[in-house]
């Protein structure tokens, strides 16, 4: 079963193609906020040097955040418009899972860190079991502070990886003694890799079913309900 | 010139503001289906869109929105030769996920992508309820996000005469109705109150009257907000009534002007604003008095709807030809105009 892998959760856009054989082919740009540009002729140009056609494809896989919204949102608008046109299932699959995965044979909590803009980061915590990784700590989203704090509670030793890692290296190694890993962003090579393994389950949804976690409210949202706890 | 026949058939998606809304149109003229999903509920208590609650909601509603188009339509998706969508003017968050999911969709399909100006499909909006209208003609494009006045030579060939300095009509409404009270969205709200008011009580500014062709209305929502605050007792019917007739009053002498300079056979009305009793009533009364004819399509064509960017990109295709799937959004994309 073939896999077309979007991912879009951060500044980078990611494309892949993946079966049984694993990944077939992958692209892959990390500077931009051209999602929307990029995107539609990367899965073209990602099918045509893979020399598949879309109808070949069996599953299309998204990443479903947390991330930056607008950029996000794309590659959901696009992988939802392509399994509906195609008629096909879709599996949804976090940024943060997508980021943990390729760190799964260490010992360490691993910690992917995902810039939420405002002074804020998303976060989770994943721990090796045999076969994979299971999540210790779910998706939050705050302030870096509250992040170290999660860390010091726990007092373990981890990895931490993602744009948010980078960006607020710092914060993080003034707060708590750990590795910050390379890898920036979630890729869609994982995606097809950690779908494939659920398409054999045949744990996939109708396109309808796929949505965004963000988890934060809009602005206005927030402004309003203060303003109404004030009043 | 791209190969279009009357038998063309376009998907048109449409997500630049609080609307999300898909529809199939043949021929660039013939409306199958046309489905509208509006959030006005979600905004309401905002009093205005909010961008994000709006690509929030595009999202999650764009694909069965434009599924429904498909089976009210009838037709085959196989059937459907071009994907169409607004690329801008609008809220770029929402203009993204249209964006996004018409040029999947086309891929998907193996079809043209048709990027299409969401002003200009105001525009064809009018044809589509009559396609006999003559030009040169005179649009005179009035809702939330926009406020102009268009001299349409031919297909295609616009020209820009006039357009709100400040704050766009529809904005006022909002604005002066939620001063008010009245509700969201303003418009209706200051219609329905202004039924019970008389327009002569207040004597508001009209804005540039005798001054060109371009408008200005953040001087007369002040004026309001000024009057009522001096006179707290006065009635809001009175005031939504005053107001109203202020607003009518500057677009129709405006509308007639360019009519007059250009020599337009018409004046055709569009935009969300285009609903307004008022403003309906007296278009149509100056346009008999100075022998022209009048159009006011359906409310259901002047408020934002896909029919509209299916049309325009039926003739944007045959004009232009496919665009690129490299398109992006455009939150402030100008309405392409004669050179
Ligand atoms: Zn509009």
């Amino acid at each position: 079963m073939l896999i077309l892998g979007i991912e879009t959760a951060t500044a980078q856009v990611s494309v892949a193609i993946g079966g049984h054989e694993g990944v077939i082919a992958l692209f892959e740009v990390a500077r931009g906020r051209r999602h929307a540009e990029i995107l539609a002729p990367a899965v073209e140009f990602v099918c045509r040097q893979a020399d598949i056609e879309l109808d070949e494809l069996g599953v299309i896989a998204v990443d479903t955040g947390p991330g930056l919204f607008t950029g996000m949102r794309v590659g959901l608008a696009s992988a939802k418009a392509l399994a509906q046109a195609l008629r096909i299932p879709m599996i949804g699959i976090s940024s943060l899972d997508l980021l943990a995965f390729p760190n799964r044979h260490t010992d360490r909590v691993v910690v992917p860190v995902i810039d939420a803009r405002k002074g804020e980061v998303f976060w989770a915590m994943y721990r090796q079991v045999p076969g994979g990784l299971q999540q210790v700590a779910p998706p939050t989203v705050g302030p870096v502070d509250d992040l170290v704090a999660d860390l010091l509670a726990r007092s373990q030793e981890a990895l931490c990886i993602g744009d948010g890692a980078h960006r607020y290296r710092e914060e993080i190694l003034d707060g708590y003694h750990c590795e910050i890993g390379e890898d920036a962003h979630p890729s869609a090579a994982p995606l097809v890799q950690l779908a494939h393994a659920r398409a054999l389950r045949e744990e996939w949804v109708n396109p309808r079913e796929i949505t965004a976690t963000y988890l934060r409210a809009p602005d206005a949202q927030i402004n309003w309900s203060t303003r109404e706890r004030r009043a | 010139m791209y190969p279009v026949t009357a038998d063309t058939l376009v998907l048109g998606i449409e997500t630049s503001c609080d609307e999300t809304a898909a529809a199939l149109v043949m021929g660039g003229a013939d409306v199958i289906s046309s489905v509208v999903s509006s959030q006005v509920d979600l905004h309401a208590d905002f009093g205005g869109v909010v961008p994000e609650i709006a690509s929030r909601a595009h999202l999650d509603v764009l694909n069965p929105v434009v599924a429904r188009a498909i089976v009210e339509a009838g037709v085959d998706e196989r059937r459907i030769d071009a994907v169409a969508c607004t690329v801008g003017p609008g809220l770029i968050g929402a203009l993204l996920v249209g964006v996004s999911a018409a040029k999947a969709f086309a891929l998907a399909w193996d079809v043209p992508f048709v990027a299409v100006n969401h002003m200009e499909a105001h525009l064809y909006a009018a044809f589509l309820e009559d396609p006999t209208l003559e030009f040169p003609l005179v649009v005179l494009l009035v809702s939330g996000g926009h406020t102009m006045i268009v001299e349409m030579r031919d297909h295609g060939d616009y020209t820009l005469l006039g357009r709100t300095i400040d704050d766009a009509a529809g904005e006022a409404f909002d604005k002066v109705a939620r001063f008010l009270d009245l509700g969201y969205p303003g418009g209706p709200a200051i219609d329905a109150a202004a039924l019970e008011g008389d327009p002569e009580a207040i004597r508001f500014p009209r804005a540039m009257l005798d001054d060109g062709l371009d408008v200005s209305f953040s001087g007369l929502k002040t004026a309001v907000m000024n009057h009522v605050r001096r006179n707290p007792d006065v009635s809001s019917a009175d005031v939504a009534a005053s107001f109203q007739a202020a607003v009518v009053d500057v677009l129709v002498t405006k509308a007639r002007r360019a009519a007059r300079q250009v020599g337009a056979t018409g004046i055709v009305l569009g935009g969300g604003v285009a609903a307004n009793s008022l403003l309906r009533e007296e278009l149509l009364g100056a346009c008999a008095a100075d022998d022209l004819q009048g159009f006011l399509p359906s409310r259901e064509m002047c408020t934002d709807n896909a029919a509209m960017i299916a049309a325009a990109g039926w003739h944007r295709l045959r004009i232009d030809g496919p665009s690129p799937l490299d398109t992006g959004a455009h939150p402030n994309l100008a309405l392409p105009l004669r050179p």
